[in-house]
């Protein structure tokens, strides 16, 4: 936004020349990414940062899309690039993209940076907290020139999350045991942002402690830990066989009060703004769990 | 030999291991004592205590020794028949197989039953298959096994790293966890464990012969014994026994390959000793190694195959060298 305040500046009170790295933004790696003009052909090469960029009003601009990107439903329709692991650095090239958005968790350092030799700038995405889904969007909208767009929907979603913080801080505490694989039994942490919305949501985590983002864990753990509520998103939509798995469990604290839980995929997994959407679902599961306790 | 020399080492092994399934029993994430171990076996305990111990622990353990014993004696009797010291499970490709079925019951969104139903087809497509092929037409020799075995081996690896590469990334954990071998979804153990009675009693009688064929099977002919029949009954045994393992626990690797060579260094080479040597220090093995596994990060797991692999490495390294 400033940074666009002062190219406007500069073009009214010299009109030339324009300066050759107008348009910066920081990116998750601390770098700063500048464009002499906002991009107009950006490839994303995650389904995260494909929805990130039709939030910030940049959708028309995107022109490839990671594997798997499919939402908002046009983006289904766009050319792909490869898988986000194995990217198909010649799709790539061939778009001639002016800007590619990366993810951090996802993408192979080697394969943007071979990318970033032959000129192609990258804007890297690592979504911990809540605040960097609204930042995200603020940077990736100076690039792309949308930031009127980016901004309502950066502002709407942080009131979103400050709403959810003040309705659910003095929520009751409850243990909640987040599933997201069975075999192996995996969960993830408290630095995770799934663990963070269980937070935000009154919940504690009974695994928030563990030293890894996404640590396996084994049944007796759980068994041990006794959460109060178990939710998970399953293996794909309306798959409770997970949820059923634990009722040979009917000690568990959860399985006697009723509270398995499946919520709805995608909303949770992907750092974007639907997060919002599945925060205040899972809220919601979690104040539905405390009634039944 | 005498009847005590070959009772003495295995009664010192059931007797380590009844020790090493006490020991996985009572160690665990969960901090339970050994007095409330003991408890619940006495039919007392908490609803927790129970579970833990009667419904994840205890066929956990049993599942494990099952494994490694059917592990060391398909191991056993593969280094027999390819009269080769590096012969292990799956040198002749049986995993690979399994992998292939398992993970293309993952890829297809399957668990459990359906994973373990194709591990099982699969490893024993791949015995027919090297059988098959093996078999042919002409001379048959176990060189030509040996040969044929691994090169289909090889064949069955690229298809799993196919198979990786087209996995989204989300289901890859579940099956990098089969491949290296891993406990925690092993089920009854009750499959295994007859496995392994029924075939250690089948090969015991044939001790005698079996050490006439470690010799080579001209000199096995020359003593009356009918090399060929027994050399495929002893294939056929070994991958039932490998093709069990690995449908219980994944492709647990190193215990087939370490645990007869260890033996035979320690006991000398008699087939009768040690052959339900190994099914029971095959067993005492993963059970010790599962029980790291389980506890050494907890609650975090680890998967059985890396402890194996690491405990397994050093040592059969260290044997090579001591027995040069």
């Amino acid at each position: 936004m400033i940074h666009r305040l002062t190219l406007l500046a500069a073009f009214l009170l010299a009109p030339l020349p324009v300066p050759a790295e107008a348009l910066c933004a920081r990116d998750a790696l601390e770098r700063d990414v500048c464009l002499p003009e906002p991009a107009s052909r950006i490839v994303t090469l995650s389904p995260g940062a494909t929805e990130l960029l039709f939030s910030a009003g940049a959708g028309e601009r995107v022109v490839g899309a990671g594997a798997w990107s499919d939402y908002p439903p046009e983006a289904e329709q766009l050319p792909r690039i490869g898988d986000s692991s194995r990217l198909d650095l010649e799709a790539i090239l061939a778009l001639q993209p002016d800007l590619m958005v990366a993810w951090v968790d996802g993408n192979s350092r080697q394969q943007v940076e071979r990318l970033e030799q032959l000129g192609i700038k990258a804007f890297w995405l690592a979504p911990r907290e809540f605040e960097d889904i609204p930042r995200a969007l603020e940077h990736l909208s100076v690039l792309a020139g949308t930031s009127e767009v980016a901004e309502l929907a950066a502002e709407s979603f942080r009131a979103g999350i400050r709403e959810l913080q003040d309705r659910y801080q003095s929520a009751e505490p409850i243990r909640v045991f987040y599933q997201i694989w069975d075999q192996p039994l995996m969960t993830i942490n408290r630095d995770e942002l799934i663990g963070k919305a269980i937070e935000l949501c009154g919940g504690v985590n009974v695994f928030g402690h563990l030293p890894r983002l996404v640590p396996r864990i084994s049944t007796e753990a759980v068994l041990e830990a006794a959460p109060q509520v178990i939710v998970t998103s399953g293996r794909e939509q309306n798959d409770r066989a997970w949820l059923a798995d634990w009722q040979t469990y009917p000690s568990l604290p959860a399985v006697a009060a009723g509270n398995l839980f499946l919520e709805p995929p995608d909303l949770l997994a992907r750092p974007t703004v639907r997060m919002l959407e599945g925060v205040s679902h899972l809220c919601q599961t979690l104040e539905t769990a405390r009634g039944r306790l | 030999m005498a009847g005590s020399s070959i009772a003495r080492p295995l009664v010192a092994l059931v007797l380590l291991g009844i020790l090493a399934v006490t020991l996985a029993i009572a160690v665990g994430s969960a901090q339970v004592g050994v007095g409330r171990v003991l408890w619940v076996f006495a039919g007392g305990g908490s609803e927790l205590d129970r579970t833990l111990i009667l419904d994840l622990r205890l066929p956990r353990v049993l599942s494990a020794f099952a494994v490694g014993g059917l592990l060391a004696v398909a191991g056993a009797l593969m280094q027999v028949l390819l009269r080769n010291p590096l012969a292990d499970p799956y040198v002749l490709g049986l995993s690979g197989g399994a992998a292939v079925g398992a993970l293309l019951a993952m890829l297809a969104g399957m668990a459990g039953l359906v994973v373990s139903g194709s591990a099982f087809a699969g490893a024993m497509l791949a015995t027919l298959l090297v059988f098959g092929l093996a078999h042919g037409s002409g001379s048959w020799t176990p060189s030509r096994l040996l040969l044929t075995g691994v090169v289909v081996a090889a064949g069955w690896g690229a298809l799993i790293t196919l198979i990786l590469a087209m996995t989204p990334a989300a289901r890859l954990p579940g099956m990098l966890y089969w491949l290296m071998g891993d406990l925690s979804h092993s089920g009854q153990p009750r499959p295994g464990l007859l496995v392994l009675l029924l075939v250690c009693l089948l090969v015991l009688p044939l001790g005698r012969s079996l050490n006439v064929l470690a010799r080579g099977s001209m000199q096995a002919a020359a003593l009356g014994v009918s090399v060929r029949p027994l050399e495929w009954l002893v294939y056929l045994l070994a991958s039932v026994l490998t093709a069990t393992a690995v449908t219980m626990a994944g492709a647990v690797g190193f215990v087939g390959l370490v645990v007869p060579h260890m033996l035979r260094l320690l006991l000398g080479n008699d087939q009768r000793l040690i052959l339900p040597a190994c099914a029971l220090a095959g067993g005492i093995l993963l059970v010790l190694a599962d029980t790291l596994a389980r506890v050494v990060i907890a609650p975090e797991q680890l998967p059985v195959g890396v402890i194996t692999a690491l405990l397994g490495v050093p040592t059969f390294l260290y044997l090579l060298y001591r027995s040069r």
